[in-house]
């Protein structure tokens, strides 16, 4: 397990080595952990909008003793191709690096402007890790599926009173519309599941069940 | 033994030892002790005490240790004005006024540009300011930035090596085009969004 302290050493260090500037988006439990919802995660959760700064980003890593590892057992097989990320571990540490995508699910312009936090970590060169909104956070483990997925899930909506609902609802239909057919069907079986355990609203189901519906017809 | 999370949520906002024991129904020293333990978890932060009255900010979420960011330098040395952060920005690494005023003009927000004219007050380093300014492309926004803050209170001066248009090309520091100062707005080629009263208000 990596926590809040293991992760800010790690990226000062990384940050150190870097021969050019490096920007990426932390999800998942890196970004809970940015938040203060959680102390520490099985993995750390990097999406690059560019190949080459992922390539810088690995080439650090390696030198620090990370080494590829499998996805297997880890993401649902349906799911991997073709935006898979690359898994670099080390003893506790692993790292899951996509580029431009998240399995079918893409940086959206609101992804991009509206963030939670920017941190940056710099010596030379900088890497700037952008924390995105709760919503995408909910939103992208509802994709992901992995275990304790809907745990943190959990976490964050009890935590937070002031939870947009709309704004996630809305975000999942323009990544349907953009061509991810997975987001929708993950996102109404997590909030079946989560009605049992706290109150979200029937619209919100019903607005994107209608959507399923319209595109089926 | 309550769950920790409800006593979070019924103490989550600005409290004092007395209105805490008064939501707890617990006795004061209880409190101390029940507060002090969520500090510790970093559930919790304090400000005042001394002649003041010690105030307790109590959140659901845990409150990390912060290195300061743009917003927290620009509100430090911006006197009236003050920027409310609509992100939480945060540098761990060498970040001071020079950083920061680069970031506030690539922000291209009128407030953030507006507040951060003060930061020329602290501006020891120019040519790191230089070094940035050109590695972003900026250097003619910075040099009618300080021209338009030596009109209204002492700056620190320019090295004369520094003292130069770089690029003829007309910019916008925000999505305004409007050419306030005319003079500075001609020599640098920047549409200056503010004017005169906005300087006097920051």
């Amino acid at each position: 397990m990596i926590t809040y302290n293991d992760q800010e050493v790690l990226f000062t260090a990384i940050g150190k080595r870097l021969h050019k500037n490096v920007r990426c988006i932390a999800f998942g439990g890196t970004a809970m952990m940015f938040y203060g919802y959680k102390d520490d995660t099985k993995d750390i959760d990097l999406l690059f909008e560019h190949l080459e700064d992922r390539a810088e980003f690995i080439r650090v890593i390696e030198s620090m003793g990370f080494q590829q590892s499998s996805l297997f057992n880890i993401y649902i097989p349906e799911k991997l191709d073709p935006h898979k990320p690359l898994m670099y571990s080390r003893e506790g540490a692993r790292f899951d690096l996509f580029v431009k995508q998240i399995f079918h699910t893409v940086t959206s312009p609101k992804m991009k402007e509206d963030m939670f936090a920017r941190h940056e970590f710099k010596e030379t060169y900088a890497l700037t890790v952008a924390v995105l909104r709760k919503e995408f956070i909910v939103m992208l483990k509802s994709v992901t599926e992995r275990d304790k997925d809907f745990e943190d899930i959990l976490t964050i909506v009890k935590k937070e009173a002031s939870f947009n609902w709309q704004y996630l609802i809305d975000e999942v239909l323009w990544q349907y519309k953009n061509g991810d057919n997975w987001v929708l069907m993950d996102t109404i079986k997590m909030l079946h599941e989560l009605r049992k355990y706290v109150f979200v609203e029937q619209k919100y189901l019903k607005l994107l069940t209608k959507e399923l519906k319209v595109n089926k017809k | 033994m309550r769950n920790q999370d409800d006593i979070l949520r019924k103490l989550e906002g600005l409290q004092t030892i007395e209105s805490a024991s008064h939501v707890l129904g617990m006795a004061r020293q209880s409190t101390l002790n029940l507060l002090s333990k969520l500090k510790k978890q970093q559930y919790l932060t304090t400000s005042g005490g001394g002649k003041r009255k010690r105030l307790y900010k109590i959140t659901l979420r845990k409150q990390r240790p912060r290195d300061p960011g743009m917003f927290d330098i620009i509100n430090k040395y911006s006197p009236h004005m003050k920027i409310a952060e609509w992100y939480d920005h945060q540098v761990h690494g060498v970040y001071g006024p020079e950083e920061a005023l680069i970031d506030a003009i690539e922000t291209q927000s009128f407030r953030v540009i507006l507040a951060s004219l003060h930061l020329f007050k602290h501006i020891t380093d120019w040519k790191k300011l230089y070094k940035l300014a050109n590695e972003r492309d900026c250097w003619n926004k910075v040099g009618a930035l300080y021209d338009v803050a030596r009109l209204f209170f002492k700056a620190v001066r320019i090295p004369s090596r520094y003292y130069h248009v770089l690029s003829q090309k007309w910019v916008q520091l925000s999505q305004l085009r409007k050419k306030n100062f005319p003079d500075i707005a001609e020599k640098w080629r920047v549409f200056i969004p503010f004017n005169i009263n906005d300087l006097r208000e920051a």
